[in-house]
């Protein structure tokens, strides 16, 4: 299957997970703005947490170190990381929250702020200076892809609810 | 004569009405031998229209000419004709220009006529035994000898293969682009179809119905399944994050979520996410100014939630609006005449004019297979 990714490179695929994931805090404030019921927005904090967190974990894996070694900008990368670690912090917190919970909205809506942030540094600053790095850019495609897809489909394995889950944790 | 009327929501019947005959000297009379039943009949068999009751159905006909008015010139009793569900003048400034499904001279207060339709003239539709045609010199594709063996293909000329490339033509497709397409009833794959026969590089099909899908992937089309609502991840996977060159929608106003719901700005909304920036959209399925029976406050007045910033943002082009199917239907004829298209592929049930109440109401429901109904006046039940 890998032979027919289509994205050209490594920054096309790990953008592509920032608009999809911009889209679903746009639906998310728009569900809150509109009362939506606790379900719906639990939803989609659900798929919110679960693509932001398959998405660190390539980055973290792959894409990460390897820019690291070629742009040599460790305090760069080190800030990247302290906001995967902030993401991380309030993902597990929203996670063991239910969407009927004081407080869930703001948290989930406090991610987007933060995540707003990061997408924006990493746009201008990791993307770019990747970009005009000696960096196999296009060969690091196929490996982000197959990761992406097994840790998508692992994730996707228990349907419980977060409530639930924790529950039984 | 017999003719489906509608008489209200949910209720036509095939019944005895006057016979349809030459009234102006530029009519043509015609013998209905193929007429097909479009998805947007369903939108005034549902009622969600300004459709009046006793009005007869049908805007996708094909007959003999038995009758000419004392001005036709070219047309001529024997010819075998296809209409284009559009009635275009031939000499208001759009139809001289080819955008007949605007013509200004045939319905007073709106831009373009046509058959036996909400809001599109008086003119009666051709679910019947006979047809009025205006204008008949303009309208009428006359067909080439040998066309009664490919009758279910060139009934296909007067409407959903031209709408459908005139959706690929909106979305400006090229050799090579990529295209998404919204809809997978008789429209999407005929849009499928010719972006096929335009080059495209990639052609990828969206719906939720799977009978219809697998019918988007014999024409090498790669079929979404929106079932699950992550059509749109998918698409942007298919496309490297970018989002294909072109989309198109095919499915209209009564657009459905994964729970066959109503979302009317779904696939508009979706084409914007899915089409790449700078990318051209073309927009085909039926949209209203107004549409009382929808649950949604917006739709009421015909509005939607667009996405207009993203759309802005990313440079998009739009086109809309009704085929103006003898722009095309010429040309689409040739490619059927020398065996290079084949839209009758589409057809899964031809029925005499007496089932079509019941072909309706298995349409209406999506009932599996039940893709697209020729109806043929002349064959008794």
């Amino acid at each position: 299957m890998t032979e027919n990714v289509a994205y050209e490179d490594a920054v096309d695929l790990l953008d592509a997970d920032h608009k999809a994931v911009k889209k679903l805090f746009i639906d998310f404030n728009a569900l809150c703005e509109n009362d939506a019921p606790a379900e719906q927005k639990q939803k989609i904090a659900f798929r919110i947490c679960q693509e932001l967190t398959v998405h660190a974990q390539i980055e973290e894996e792959i894409f990460y170190p390897q820019v690291r070694k070629a742009i040599g900008d460790d305090a760069l990368m080190d800030d990247a990381l302290e906001e995967h670690n902030e993401a991380k912090q309030m993902i597990a917190k929203i996670q063991a929250m239910d969407a009927s919970d004081e407080g869930y909205d703001d948290m989930v809506k406090a991610l987007g702020t933060l995540i707003d942030h990061h997408v924006l540094d990493e746009r201008e600053q990791i993307f770019l200076q990747a970009r005009n790095a000696p960096l196999d850019l296009r060969g690091m495609v196929p490996a982000l892809f197959a990761r992406k897809k097994q840790l998508q489909q692992s994730a996707a394995k228990p349907a419980a609810s977060p409530k639930k889950k924790r529950e039984a944790a | 004569m017999k003719a489906l009327v509608y008489n209200g929501p949910r209720d036509v019947q095939v019944k005895e009405v006057p016979d349809a005959k030459i009234e102006r000297a530029t009519d043509v009379l015609v013998k209905v031998t193929s007429t097909n039943i479009c998805g947007s009949d369903l939108h005034m068999y549902e009622g969600r229209t300004g459709m009046e009751p006793g009005r007869i159905l049908g805007h996708e006909n094909l007959g003999e000419v038995i009758e000419v008015g004392p001005a036709v010139d070219r047309v001529k009793v024997g010819d075998r004709v296809c209409l284009p569900f559009n009635i275009g003048c031939g000499f208001c400034e759009n139809c001289e220009k080819g955008l007949t499904g605007f013509c200004l001279t045939a319905n007073p207060g709106t831009a373009g006529a046509a058959y036996g339709f909400a809001g599109m003239g008086p003119y009666s539709g051709g679910q019947a035994e006979y047809l009025r045609v205006p204008y008949g010199d303009f309208n009428c594709l006359v067909l080439p000898r040998g066309s009664e063996e490919k009758e279910n293909d060139y009934v296909m000329l007067s409407d959903i293969f031209p709408t459908g490339y005139h959706a690929t033509e909106l979305a400006g497709v090229k050799p090579g682009d990529s295209v998404v397409i919204y809809g997978a009833g008789p429209v999407g794959l005929m849009a499928a179809s010719s972006a096929v026969l335009k080059g495209a590089s990639m052609v990828m099909v969206v719906d939720t119905h799977k009978d219809r899908l697998q019918l988007a992937e014999k024409l090498g089309a790669i079929a979404i399944d929106d079932t699950e609502g992550d059509g749109v991840d998918r698409i942007m996977e298919l496309t490297g994050g970018k989002g294909a060159d072109c989309g198109c929608e095919c499915v209209g106003y009564q657009c459905c979520n994964m729970h066959r719901e109503e979302v009317p700005n779904l696939t508009m909304n979706n084409l914007v996410a899915t089409v790449k920036a700078t990318g051209g959209i073309g927009v085909v399925g039926v949209f209203v100014p107004e549409d009382p029976g929808s649950k949604d406050k917006l739709g009421k007045r015909g509005q939607m939630a667009f996405d207009f910033g993203q759309f802005w943002i990313k440079g998009q082009r739009m086109g809309t609006g009704q085929a103006n199917v003898k722009a095309y239907n010429r040309m689409l004829s040739r490619l059927i005449e020398k065996d290079k298209v084949k839209p009758s592929w589409i057809v899964s049930h031809e029925l005499p004019l007496e089932q079509a109440p019941e072909a309706y109401e298995n349409f209406d429901k999506r009932k599996t297979g039940w893709t697209k109904v020729v109806l043929k006046p002349g064959k008794s039940a």
